[in-house]
């Protein structure tokens, strides 16, 4: 049980540690778009995708999954999540390889614990995620180029979103034939993304499709649709929800329209859809919901955080437009307006935190 | 005329609705997150659920449940309990809650 000193030490120093890999992600995305550092600054364009994925989102995760659960052991995922971003930009690429397969097998093993405990089609979906990451993470690890293994890469975010949502809107009393559907699409999407080598086109446009399908349901039934007519923090987390939502279906319609190229232009709008707008946007809906997790401390609302939402969203549209019409000015400006609006809202979210813990106040 | 226990049971009911779920936006007791709230001989325990086991709200809603229950006149030791048995349903979300209601089937 997490009650000793250590371990509460522990739990801190390890969201500091995903909060350095989502730094030093954003960090060599710059890098990637150009920007010039002295040498010692210089990390690397090529860590910016496993940086993203895994020392901050594979991390986090972890880190929420083990404060849920509240067992030792657990911890071990997010540890080797942190481990493996340190190694990654020292440049130890085999101790790298280790800790980064270690906690994406234990993130499993935490998956298949949970739906062990509570057998359940959310549990099931969140489990796919995991496996996914763990599929994308072998290939790189193997050296696979990181356009083979983005499919698997973006179902880790986006099948944990979707198992979590599906868990939170039995509130919404889906039908159980609906249920059974977004399963069975889940499963087909997981089978598409799977037989991409065969043919790259034709299943990238299926799996395109599909996820077009899977948005469709949960716009449906998302409690988000009902929480948006709330106020405060339930608004806020209904609009990035919603928004997410509409950005994954315009990266499913670009994927029916364009496949999924192996770089280039399309390539960048296609993944930073997936990664800006729907995963960030997700992250800016659960903001009061994953600090109070990890912190147990209140994030008190303001309006304030609508800034960085618009900001997000704006730049993104400008980094896509960027992309489509190549503009690399227009690009760039979308990407450092992204990394603006990001920093904006975890400032927000700090200075809220800070707010609240000198005066304690009740949640809303 | 209440007992001394059922006044306490309901100052912790009353104390316990100010514990909102950051998403949702409904109190913790209308979620049907409150299994059990025992009061005997200056002891209090409350027994929660979240709505899965692998809920990451656990450990918040644990803690502000413990701040709520602090200071209670005629308690002398009071325990938070995490039950994950019954697992909570949906059915278990307040009837009045007119959130959902239109939704129900």
């Amino acid at each position: 049980m997490r009650n000793g000193l250590s371990l509460n030490l522990l739990f801190g120093v390890l969201m500091a540690g995903a909060a350095a890999g989502l730094l030093a992600g954003l960090y060599s995305g710059l890098l990637l778009l150009g920007l010039s550092l002295p040498q010692p600054l210089d990390i690397g364009g090529a860590v910016h995708g496993p940086l993203m994925i895994n020392g901050f989102l594979a991390a986090l995760i972890s880190l929420e999954r083990a404060a849920a659960l509240e067992l030792r052991w657990t911890y071990a995922a997010p540890i080797g999540f942190v481990l493996s971003t340190i190694f990654l930009i020292s440049g130890n690429l085999f101790w790298f390889g280790m800790f980064l397969m270690t906690g994406s097998l234990l993130l499993v093993i935490i998956l298949a614990y949970l739906l062990k405990l509570h057998p359940s089609t959310y549990h099931f979906i969140m489990l796919m995620g995991v496996l996914a990451l763990l599929a994308g993470n072998f290939g790189f690890v193997r050296g696979w180029p990181v356009s083979e293994l983005a499919g698997w890469w973006i179902a880790f975010p986006v099948l944990t979103i979707f198992g979590e949502r599906l868990e939170l809107n039995r509130i919404m009393r889906p039908p159980e034939k609906a249920q059974w559907l977004f399963t069975g699409l889940v499963i087909v999407w997981l089978v598409s993304l799977s037989l991409l080598p065969v043919d790259r086109d034709a299943f990238w446009v299926i799996s395109s499709g599909i996820l077009i399908l899977l948005s469709l349901w949960l716009l449906k039934y998302d409690i988000a649709r009902r929480t948006i007519r709330t106020s405060e923090w339930p608004r806020f987390s209904a609009l990035g929800m919603l928004t997410a939502y509409v950005w994954i279906i315009i990266a499913a319609l670009f994927g029916m329209w364009y496949g999924l190229p192996y770089a280039g232009p399309v390539y960048d709008a296609i993944l930073h859809i997936f990664f800006v707008g729907f995963v960030f946007s997700m992250i800016f809906a659960h903001a009061a919901i994953i600090i109070p997790a990890l912190t147990g401390l209140t994030v008190t609302y303001s309006v304030y955080f609508y800034l960085p939402y618009l900001l997000l969203n704006g730049f993104l549209a400008l980094r896509i437009i960027g992309d489509l019409m190549w503009i690399p000015e227009l690009r760039a400006i979308g990407a450092y307006g992204n990394v603006l609006a990001i920093l904006l809202f975890l400032g927000g979210i700090l200075f809220q935190v800070v707010r609240s813990a000198g005066f304690p106040q009740k949640m809303r | 005329m209440m007992s001394g226990a059922e006044e306490i049971r309901r100052t912790v009911v009353a104390r316990l609705r100010d514990i909102i779920d950051p998403e949702i936006g409904i109190n913790i007791v209308d979620l049907g997150l409150i299994y059990a709230i025992r009061v005997e001989d200056g002891d209090l325990e409350v027994q929660y659920a979240t709505t899965t086991p692998g809920c990451p709200l656990r450990r918040f809603i644990e803690q502000q449940i413990k701040v709520a229950v602090q200071q209670l006149p005629g308690i002398t030791r009071s325990e938070v309990l995490f039950v994950t048995s019954p697992s909570w349903q949906v059915e278990m979300v307040a009837g009045h809650v007119s959130l959902f209601r239109s939704q129900a089937r």
